[in-house]
């Protein structure tokens, strides 16, 4: 079912590896250093409109001038309780520890409730903040600093109530396996601004992956040159991008141009196109080399910022993580994906539940967030740069009761009918709050916005209309947002 | 002679080339295939195909586009364009009718060829892949110049076989020549890689030269097919469309055992096993009639193992039957890749969009896998199980029991003990109080907690088995009849470890409720755990001496942790299923009931056909089957050529690319099913014995610009060395490889922190000795994080079945050519080999470079490779500490090594050596 490569995907490496280095051959081997995964369509082109980003878009997408030209996108793998952090809702203090009323539970499904739960209250101290008067928790007392940067969207829902064909349908737009994600569908559109980084990439904490594994990164139907590259954090940023030891600079460099000038030989003497390709990926590769550790490490970074984002040189964090998000952005990366794991508060132990728990996932990414909106700003890079954080799903109002019995901890259940998730940055109102819950939290009563929504907004921000926007697969033009979706007009600046 | 051959051609060719201003060139009739269904694909199947019918038009089955639409008029009224609704509707002015709605209008040549075609007659055609494969006649060779006996030169000498005569006609039509023969080390180190996934070694090409014999080809070609390797060539090839992994897949991916049907497909390779059979045994292996003790044999269930190959999802809160359906929906997809081409899983949800299968022959189709016993349960029953040992021992004394005291009883007891079937799993029963299904598959019960299980047939059970466990002591389980407070059936004192029980029930008929209830006052709050329940007959000989030791024999059995692999088995009588069409995809909405049968499409099951998949699995390999032998001879070839005579090998359809080469794909299928009685290494030798096949593989600026892609194959194969390939040579060729055969996967050496999967505590453990070195194909496979070096050379992550791989060129590959740690190891190995076979360094880098492509260096190379070293060396010999951190693999520490060292490592880079040329 899922042919994740398919015949168009082929033509479409054909034309962009080979047909590309065929016409571009004539202007010599300098000008095809440029790598068509780390490209994309965007700088496999380049060569020809190098001069101007704002044609690199692949062509024939329909596009128009985007207000966000690059992404910061903050996945809490697990889903944080928004009633614990974002959502205030005062009548559910009053239905704490009451059995959960009938209609919430006719006709659902949950993941682990069963039977009549009780209602769980608020387990943090709300408050206003900032002129736009957010409510936010004690549980985030550096966000309440940037409140005034940020649009809520309190009505978000969603279809999947298990992590990873949640993840998927967030990032993909289907529960399934083999779509492209957002981060693909945006370098593919875009491309990418960086000769020597790829214009896709991911960082992950937490000390796990996504549940979903690499396809929310993925590259789905489209070719795999779109997809993200994972940087890491512990051992080589990319694998296999440091030398071997005992093998420096000087001689790597030489070994390259070995290769390469053998395989020029071989080129005038077989007329493969195939070995051009080559010969430029082998340049990107140790142009790469280079630039990846550079992008990666924070040496050169000053006191008061590693200060401000609550990070020790050395020591890979999701905080590491949003500083180097901030510094690929400044690179011109054109999408970073961040993922955190460990925001799965069912209450079945001391760090998995909404109290202590998630507390301690807040005082490690609060900090960090809150700073690289502000080092963003600072930078003037906010403008141009949206930075969106979420996860798959919210948290449910009622207690879990895993197999019908009370948890040693305070937890909720995966929940899909409501759950918050907010954006900064990248054309969307600074301090707005968008979508409502009813009393308890439960359902979204007012300005509802389901992911396919959020994809779409999302699209629309980087200049694309996501019903234009397509690539055609097995027969039919396939979009992020599928069959659905549209622009949350109302979040736009 | 050349100039008249030509004069020739363009008088013949005259008539034909000229140009009509609308439509297809006067004189030629209008083909439904080549011309009429693509202008249909483009423009109009979208509203009026196989997802929408609007205005209950459809031009997907040719009765519909003849049927009156909503509006009451015809479509398409044979011989009648100007009364042809369709036409009327491209053809008018008016915005709310005019066709394509909001669509591009038709130009003036495809109006043309609706119009030609409907006063034609609007005759309907067959796609050609769904007509039964007739042989096509071998084209002469025989030009002009030969006609007269003159010359036995150009075409009909460079031909070697029927291959050849396909395409040197179709190149003469594409004005391009054909190539010579490649040089004989480059032909041979093609050739083994092609055949055995490996490089040829230097003994093989130095005979090969030698060799003048004029068989000298063939004898080098029937060597490499009979060697072992060339077994696990074609395993890595069938592992993608089998979707083989060592893990169960989804969120938490844990591990699961499935190397024995690894080894199966190795085996079947080696021994050449005809395809036909080969098919069967993975899709029916479990219903072939060959049985030892009442048991299939053994190879065959394990073949089974193909469609077990679907993932498992174990993460909590998910519903069973809803992944047992994605299993089954699964299967019925792969099988249609594999062996249809055919892109099956759009008609799960509705009609084909484009090819005339309607929505519900999807489920009459999934209805031959529907019965398979499998029913995602956290341990994957069914399972094979492998009983060594004592436990062996306990096994034959039962059997042999049985046979003694009542032989009819044999074949179930056997069956129970090699794969526990039938079975209830408890995830069945029916929630009580204190109860509930635990987290993954297991059925809980607590003190004074309650549970049913649900209609079974008691008629003939005198015993109850059960796989229960718990850590409360002096825990009863009661089992009553139809109630709660039932008549007791039996009662059953709980194990403190999960333990296979057999007890007594008291003996009744028919289908009945059980109820279950726990006494367990000791620990009210500790779970008692239950698997699976199962109602049989009790062993015979019941009061002869010895009957308890047999009794408590077959229980040990059961409960001993085996080795075991997952395996299809059908279910029978009550354990068989019904199979509803889903409506619209959706599991949870059944529509009508449906019984097994194929797709009206292709040609119908034979009367006597068995309606299960045996039955099934006949009928794809069967001579009628319009579809097996184009598919899987395509795939045989584009491993060999990369790329199919049908480029799009998992689709044949009408969306799919059309044959470049229609009569030799015809061909290639009959001499396939018919004169080679499906052996694969007889087609595999007549594609590689072709001159088609062994042409140089250089390329020159009229080939570029004719012909980029090789489609009508002017030039032998050149094509990037496969994941597997890439990795096996550098080991080959540096003398690390291991050729060790079969048994669990092995883990060679990988980065730290590659395997992060949640909720499993597993790891990647380096395996010791030489299965650090063993083939690609042996390599651990886990789907959410295969071995990084195979996915960045293009491998899938195997959690569907994929056709092909395709071929990507990226800077991540430099990146592990050039560093990652296997391949330094190799170009240390290199290096101490190219030492030993020369005493100058001008001489180890020739020799270095003659290992790994078989053919003398040319000067200007070797001066780049001079330069090289000799920098190397000057920096080695500078900082000798350097030596001592690139050389970790050997004894021997001198700067010499290491600049040789760094020399190999450029020489394992080269395009080259990563290409099959």
């Amino acid at each position: 079912m899922e042919k994740l490569l398919k015949e168009l995907q082929h033509a479409e490496l054909h034309r962009q590896t080979r047909r590309h280095f065929l016409q571009s051959a004539g202007f010599g081997l300098g000008a095809l250093g440029l790598g068509s995964l780390l490209g994309s369509c965007g700088s496999s082109k380049a060569g020809e409109v190098a001069a101007n980003s704002e044609s690199l878009a692949a062509g024939g997408i329909p596009q128009f001038a985007p207000k966000a030209k690059r992404v910061i996108y903050i996945h809490m793998a697990g889903a944080p309780s928004q009633l614990e952090l974002f959502d205030y809702k005062p009548e559910l203090v009053k239905y704490h520890g009451k059995d959960c009323p009938a209609e919430f539970l006719e006709g659902k499904k949950f993941a682990f409730i069963q039977g009549v739960p009780k209602m769980l209250g608020p387990q943090g101290k709300f408050a206003q903040y900032g002129q736009s008067g957010a409510w936010l928790s004690d549980y985030l007392p550096y966000l309440q600093t940037v409140a005034d940067e940020l649009t809520f969207l309190k009505a978000m829902h969603t279809d999947q109530f298990n992590h990873a064909p949640a993840q998927l349908l967030l990032h993909t737009g289907s529960p399934r396996l083999g779509r492209p994600s957002l981060g693909a569908w945006a370098v593919y559109g875009l491309g990418s601004e960086n000769r020597n980084l790829p214009g896709f990439i991911v960082l992950a904490s937490g000390g796990r992956q996504p549940d979903a594994g690499k396809s929310v990164y993925g590259s789905g139907f489209l070719p795999s040159v779109y997809q993200g590259v994972q940087c890491r954090t512990g051992g080589d940023p990319v694998l296999y991008v440091t030398d071997p030891n005992g093998m420096n600079r000087n001689i790597r460099k030489k070994t390259i141009e070995a290769i390469n000038e053998i395989n020029r030989q071989t080129y005038e003497e077989v007329q493969d196109p195939e070995i051009l390709t080559r010969i430029s990926q082998y340049e990107m590769a140790f142009r790469m080399q280079m630039s990846v550790p550079e992008v990666m490490d924070v040496a050169r970074e000053p006191q008061f910022i590693l200060d401000m984002y609550g990070v020790k040189a050395g020591e890979g964090s999701f905080g590491m993580n949003c500083l180097l998000a901030r510094k690929l952005i400044e690179n011109d990366v054109r999408f970073v994906q961040l993922f955190d794991w460990g925001w799965d508060g069912h209450g079945t132990n001391a760090t998995d539940n909404v109290e202590g728990g998630l507390r301690s996932k807040c005082q490690i990414s609060d900090k960090p967030i809150a700073a690289l909106i502000k080092d963003l700003k600072m930078r003037g890079l906010l403008e141009e740069t949206l930075v969106v954080f979420g996860a798959e799903f919210g948290r449910t109002p009622m207690q879990e009761n895993r197999n019908g019995v009370v948890m040693p901890y305070m937890g909720r259940d995966h929940h899909l009918e409501a759950y918050t998730m907010w954006m900064a940055g990248g054309g969307v109102k600074q301090g707005y709050s968008h979508g409502e819950t009813d009393e308890l939290g439960y359902y979204g009563v007012k300005d509802r916005v389901h992911v396919h929504d959020l994809q779409a907004t999302i699209l629309h921000l980087m200049g694309f209309d996501h019903e234009k926007f397509t690539y055609p697969f097995q027969g039919r033009n396939f979009r992020l947002t599928d069959t659905e979706g549209k622009v949350v007009k109302q979040v736009i600046a | 002679m050349q100039t008249r051959f030509l004069i020739g051609l363009v008088v013949v060719a005259v008539p034909v080339m000229y140009f009509s201003f609308a439509g297809v060139p006067w004189g030629k009739k209008v083909d439904y295939n080549a011309d009429v269904k693509p202008i249909l694909n483009k423009h109009c199947m979208g509203c009026h195909g196989g997802v929408k019918k609007a205005g209950d038009v459809s031009f997907l089955f040719e009765h519909e586009m003849l049927e009156p639409g909503k509006s009451g008029k015809i479509p398409v009224v044979r011989g009648d364009a100007d009364a042809s609704e369709m036409i009327r509707r491209i053809l008018t002015d008016d915005p709310d009718e005019k066709m394509p709605k909001n669509g591009t209008p038709l130009n003036e040549k495809e109006i043309g060829i609706l119009k030609d075609w409907i006063n034609e007659g609007a005759e309907w055609e067959t796609h050609w892949a769904y007509k039964k494969i007739e042989r096509p006649d071998v084209p002469s060779l025989n030009g002009f110049s030969n006609l007269f006996g003159l010359l036995n030169t150009g075409d009909k000498a460079w031909a070697r076989n029927e291959i050849d005569h396909f395409v040197a006609k179709k190149l003469k039509d594409e004005g391009l020549k054909t190539s010579p023969e490649a040089d004989r080390a480059t032909l041979l180190r093609r050739v083994s890689l092609d055949i055995t996934g490996l490089p040829p070694t230097e003994k093989e090409v130095q005979d090969f030269e030698n060799d003048k014999s004029p068989d000298a080809y063939e004898k080098v070609v029937d060597k490499l097919l009979k060697s072992p390797a060339y077994g696990e060539k074609w395993t890595s090839m069938w592992m993608d469309l089998a979707r083989y992994a060592d893990t169960k897949g989804y969120e938490s991916d844990g591990g699961r055992t499935m190397w024995r049907y690894r080894d199966y497909v190795v085996k079947s390779f080696n021994e050449d096993k005809p395809f036909d059979r080969f098919t069967i045994e993975q899709l029916a292996g479990d219903l072939l009639p060959e049985k030892k003790d009442g048991f299939p044999v053994e190879q065959n269930v394990i073949a089974t193992g193909f469609h077990r190959n679907t993932m498992t999802n174990n993460e909590g809160g998910t519903d069973d039957e809803e992944f047992r359906t994605a299993a089954l929906i699964d299967r019925v997809n792969t099988t249609w890749e594999v062996w249809q081409g055919t892109t099956f899983a759009c008609i799960q949800c509705h009609s084909h969009p484009y090819d005339p299968i309607p929505h519900d022959e999807y489920y009459k189709y999934a209805a031959f896998f529907n019965n398979s016993r499998d029913e995602d349960v956290w341990d994957e029953w069914p399972k094979l199980r492998f009983y060594k040992g004592e436990d062996s021992v306990r096994v034959e004394r039962v059997k042999d029991w049985v046979k003694k005291y009542a032989p009819a009883e044999l074949e179930a007891k056997t069956q129970f003990m090699k794969v526990v079937e039938p079975k209830i799993n408890a995830h069945n029963f029916v929630k009580g109080d204190q109860s509930t299904v635990l987290v993954i598959s297991y059925y809980g019960v607590k003190d004074k907690g309650n549970a049913r299980i649900p209609q079974v047939n008691l008629t003939g059970a005198d015993n109850v088995l059960m796989n229960i466990g718990t850590r409360a002591e002096n825990a009863v389980l009661t089992l009553h009849l139809d109630k709660l407070d039932g008549p007791v059936l039996s009662t059953i004192k709980v194990p403190m470890r999960d333990t296979v029980i057999v007890a007594p029930i008291t003996k009744t008929s028919g289908k009945h409720d059980i109820y279950l209830s726990l006494h367990s006052p000791k620990a009210p709050e500790e779970w008692v755990r239950i698997t699976w329940a199962a109602f049989q007959k009790a062993l015979p000989g019941a009061g002869q001496p010895g009957y308890e030791q047999i009794v408590s024999d077959y229980a040990t059995a059961l409960t001993r942790p085996t080795e075991s692999m997952p395996v299809l088995w059908e279910g029978k009588g009550d354990f068989a299923r019904k199979t509803n069409v889903f409506v619209r995809g959706n599991w949870m909405v059944k529509g009508p009931e449906v019984k097994p049968d194929v797709p009206k499409l292709l040609a119908p099951m034979p009367k006597d056909a068995s309606r299960d998949r045996l039955g099934l699995a006949k009928w794809i390999v069967s001579r009628d089957n319009a579809l097996t032998g184009r598919v899987i001879v395509n795939r045989f070839w584009e491993q060999l050529f990369g790329r199919g005579i049908v480029e799009t090998v998992e689709d044949f359809g009408s969306q799919g690319a059309e044959p470049s080469h229609p009569e030799l794909l015809d061909w290639l299928a009959v001499s396939f099913m018919e004169d080679y009685q499906w052996s694969v290494k007889k087609l595999l030798k007549t594609i590689v014995m072709s001159a088609t096949y062994r042409q140089d593989s250089r390329s020159d600026e009229h080939r570029k610009e004719k012909d980029p892609y090789n489609v009508w194959l002017s030039r032998g194969p050149r094509v990037r060395l496969s994941a597997e390939q890439v990795r096996d040579q550098a080991l080959a060729c540096s003398g690390l490889i291991s050729n060790k055969m079969y048994g669990p996967s092995v883990m060679p050496p990988q980065p730290d922190k590659i395997w992060q999967s949640p909720y499993s505590g597993e790891s990647w453990v380096v395996s010791a000795g030489e299965d650090k070195y063993r083939r690609g194909v042996y390599t651990y496979w886990k789907r959410t994080a295969p071995y990084p070096s195979m996915t960045t050379f293009d491998a899938p992550s195997r959690e569907f079945c994929q056709s092909r791989r395709i071929i990507t060129n990226t800077p991540l590959q430099a990146l592990v050519t050039l560093n990652d740690p296997v391949y330094l190891e190799a170009a240390e190995k290199l290096a101490s080999k190219m030492q030993t076979r020369g005493k100058t360094p001008e001489q180890q880098l020739k020799e270095g470079y003659r290992l790994l492509t078989f053919k003398p260096i040319e000067q200007k190379s070797l001066n780049v490779l001079m330069k090289v070293y000799k920098d190397a060396l000057s920096e080695y010999r500078q900082k000798p500490s350097e030596v001592d951190s690139i050389l970790v693999y050997g004894k021997e520490k001198s700067p010499e090594l290491a600049a040789l060292t760094v020399s190999a490592n450029v020489l394992l880079n080269l395009d080259n050596v990563v290409t099959k040329e």
